[in-house]
C-alpha cells in the first residue's frame, strides 16, 4: 500500500466524521469545527493525490490550493464563530432549537 | 516502516476528529481540536507538503484554537442549568420525543454509513491525470522564484491569492457587520501581570523576525506570504491580549491603510501589467522575482492586519454587553 493511498482513505473517513458531526452535534462550536474537520478532510484528498503526481518534487498546485483553502476555511470559521456569539449574546441560546 | 508510521497517523487523525466532536466537555472539544490540527500537520509532513503544514500548524491550528479558546469564555460551559441541558441531549431517552427521533437517527446513520462507503470507493478509484507537476516544472525558471508552491501561488495562480486576501477582507467586514462593535476604542488598562508583560517584550521581536524570515525563505523553500502573516498576527494578538490593542493606538486611517494595502497593490500592479501589454498578474520574468518579494510582503502585512483586527472584534463582543449576557444565565 502506498503512502497516498493511505491518506486518501483516511480523508474520505474525516469527511464522512464531519459531515455526521456537523448533523449530530448541537453546539455552535461543535458544528463549526465538524466544518472544519470535513475541510480538513477534502484537503488531505488534494494533497495525497499531489503526492501521487509527484516527479522531483510533489505536484504544487493542490499544494496551493490547499494552502488557499486553509486559509479562507479559516475566515468563514471565524465568521461563524462570529454570529454564532451574536446569537448567544441576544438569545442565550448556545444551540439550534426547534422547541419554540 | 514508513506504511506503519503512516497508518498510526491516520488512525490518530480519525480517532482525534471522533474524540473531538464526542468529547462531552467544550473545553475537551477545542483542546482536541489543537491536536488535531497538528496530527494533521504531521500527515502534511509525510506527504511533502511542508508549506501546507505550517499553515495548518499555524492558522488552522493556531489561529482559529485562539478564536475557539476565546469563545468558550462568552458559552457558559460549567454553567448548571446548560450542564443538565447538555445531559439531557446526550441522553436522548430521557426526551418524550425519543419515538419522533428515532427515525431520523436511524436515516442518519445508515445514510452516513453508506455515504462513507461511496466516499471510499470513489477516493480509490480517482483516476491517474498526471496532475499538473511536469508543466510547473517546465515554467519554474521563468517564475523568478526557487520554490514551487511560491511560484504557483504568487506567479501561476496569483488570481486565487489576490482573491484569497480579497475573502478574508471580508470575512473582516462581515464579523465588523455581525458583531456591531467600534473595534478603534481607546487603549486598554496594560496587563498587570509582569509574566506576560515580559513574554509581550520578548516574544514580538522575535516573531517579528522569524516571520520576515519565512516571508524572504519562501524564494527558495517552504514559507511564505501566509505563514509569515500568521507570525506578524501573532504579534497583533499578543500586543491585545497584553492590554495595548493595536487599532486603537495607531490612527484609523494607518489601520485602514495596513489592512487593504496587499489588495490593493495587488490590483494596481496587475492593471499595470495589462497597461504593459500582457496578461493580468503576467509578471515579465526578468523582475518577477521583485516584484513577488513586493506583493508578498504587503499581502503579509495586510493578512496580519485583519486576523489581528478579526481577533481583536472577536475578543471585544462580550465585554461590550455584559449586563445582558448575565441576565440570560
Amino acid at each position: 500500500m502506498e503512502t497516498y493511498q493511505i491518506y486518501s482513505l483516511t480523508s474520505a473517513v474525516l469527511f464522512v466524521i464531519g459531515i455526521g458531526g456537523v448533523f449530530a452535534s448541537r453546539h455552535f462550536i461543535k458544528k463549526i469545527i465538524a466544518t472544519i474537520i470535513m475541510g480538513g478532510g477534502v484537503f488531505l484528498c488534494f494533497v495525497s493525490f499531489a503526492e501521487r503526481d509527484a516527479l522531483s518534487f510533489a505536484d504544487p498546485v493542490p499544494h496551493a490550493l490547499v494552502i488557499t483553502g486553509i486559509v479562507v476555511a479559516v475566515a468563514s470559521a471565524a465568521f461563524a464563530l462570529a454570529l454564532a456569539r451574536r446569537i448567544y449574546q441576544l438569545t442565550g441560546e448556545e444551540s439550534f432549537t426547534n422547541d419554540k | 516502516m514508513s506504511v506503519l508510521i503512516d497508518s498510526i497517523l491516520a488512525i490518530l487523525a480519525v480517532y482525534l476528529a471522533l474524540q473531538c466532536l464526542l468529547a462531552p466537555r467544550l473545553t475537551q472539544t477545542v483542546f482536541i481540536f489543537f491536536a488535531f490540527g497538528l496530527a494533521l500537520a504531521l500527515a502534511w509532513v509525510r506527504l511533502g507538503a511542508v508549506d501546507v503544514a505550517i499553515t495548518e500548524a499555524a492558522i488552522a491550528s493556531g489561529f482559529l484554537g485562539v478564536l475557539f479558546l476565546d469563545a468558550l469564555r462568552d458559552f457558559s460551559f460549567t454553567a448548571p442549568n446548560k450542564r443538565e441541558n447538555l445531559e439531557a441531549v446526550h441522553d436522548p431517552l430521557s426526551r418524550n420525543d425519543t419515538k419522533s427521533l428515532l427515525l431520523p437517527r436511524l436515516a442518519l446513520w445508515l445514510g452516513l454509513g453508506l455515504f462513507l462507503l461511496i466516499a471510499l470507493e470513489a477516493v480509490w478509484k480517482i483516476p491517474d491525470g498526471g496532475g499538473l507537476t511536469a508543466a510547473a516544472e517546465a515554467l519554474l525558471p521563468e517564475s523568478g522564484v526557487e520554490h514551487p508552491v511560491t511560484a504557483v501561488l504568487l506567479n501561476f495562480r496569483a488570481y486565487d491569492t489576490w482573491l484569497e486576501i480579497g475573502v478574508i477582507l471580508l470575512g473582516l467586514l462581515a464579523i465588523f457587520a455581525v458583531g456591531g462593535i467600534k473595534l478603534y476604542r481607546k487603549p486598554g488598562v496594560a496587563a498587570d501581570d509582569p509574566l506576560l508583560r515580559q513574554v509581550i517584550l520578548f516574544f514580538t521581536p522575535v516573531l517579528f523576525l522569524f516571520g520576515a524570515f519565512l516571508l524572504y525563505f519562501g524564494k527558495t523553500g517552504p514559507g511564505g506570504a501566509f505563514q509569515a502573516a500568521v507570525l506578524w498576527g501573532a504579534i497583533g494578538i499578543l500586543l491585545h491580549l497584553g492590554g495595548r490593542p493595536v487599532f486603537s493606538v495607531i490612527p484609523r486611517w494607518l489601520g485602514q491603510l495596513l489592512l487593504t494595502v496587499g489588495l490593493v497593490f495587488f490590483l494596481v500592479l496587475g492593471f499595470l501589467l495589462m497597461a504593459g501589454g500582457g496578461a493580468l498578474f503576467e509578471y515579465p520574468p526578468a523582475h518577477a522575482g521583485v516584484l513577488i518579494l513586493i506583493v508578498e510582503t504587503l499581502a503579509a502585512i495586510s493578512i496580519a492586519a485583519a486576523l489581528t483586527a478579526i481577533f481583536a472584534n472577536l475578543n471585544q463582543m462580550k465585554k461590550e454587553e455584559p449586563n445582558e449576557i448575565e441576565s440570560t444565565n
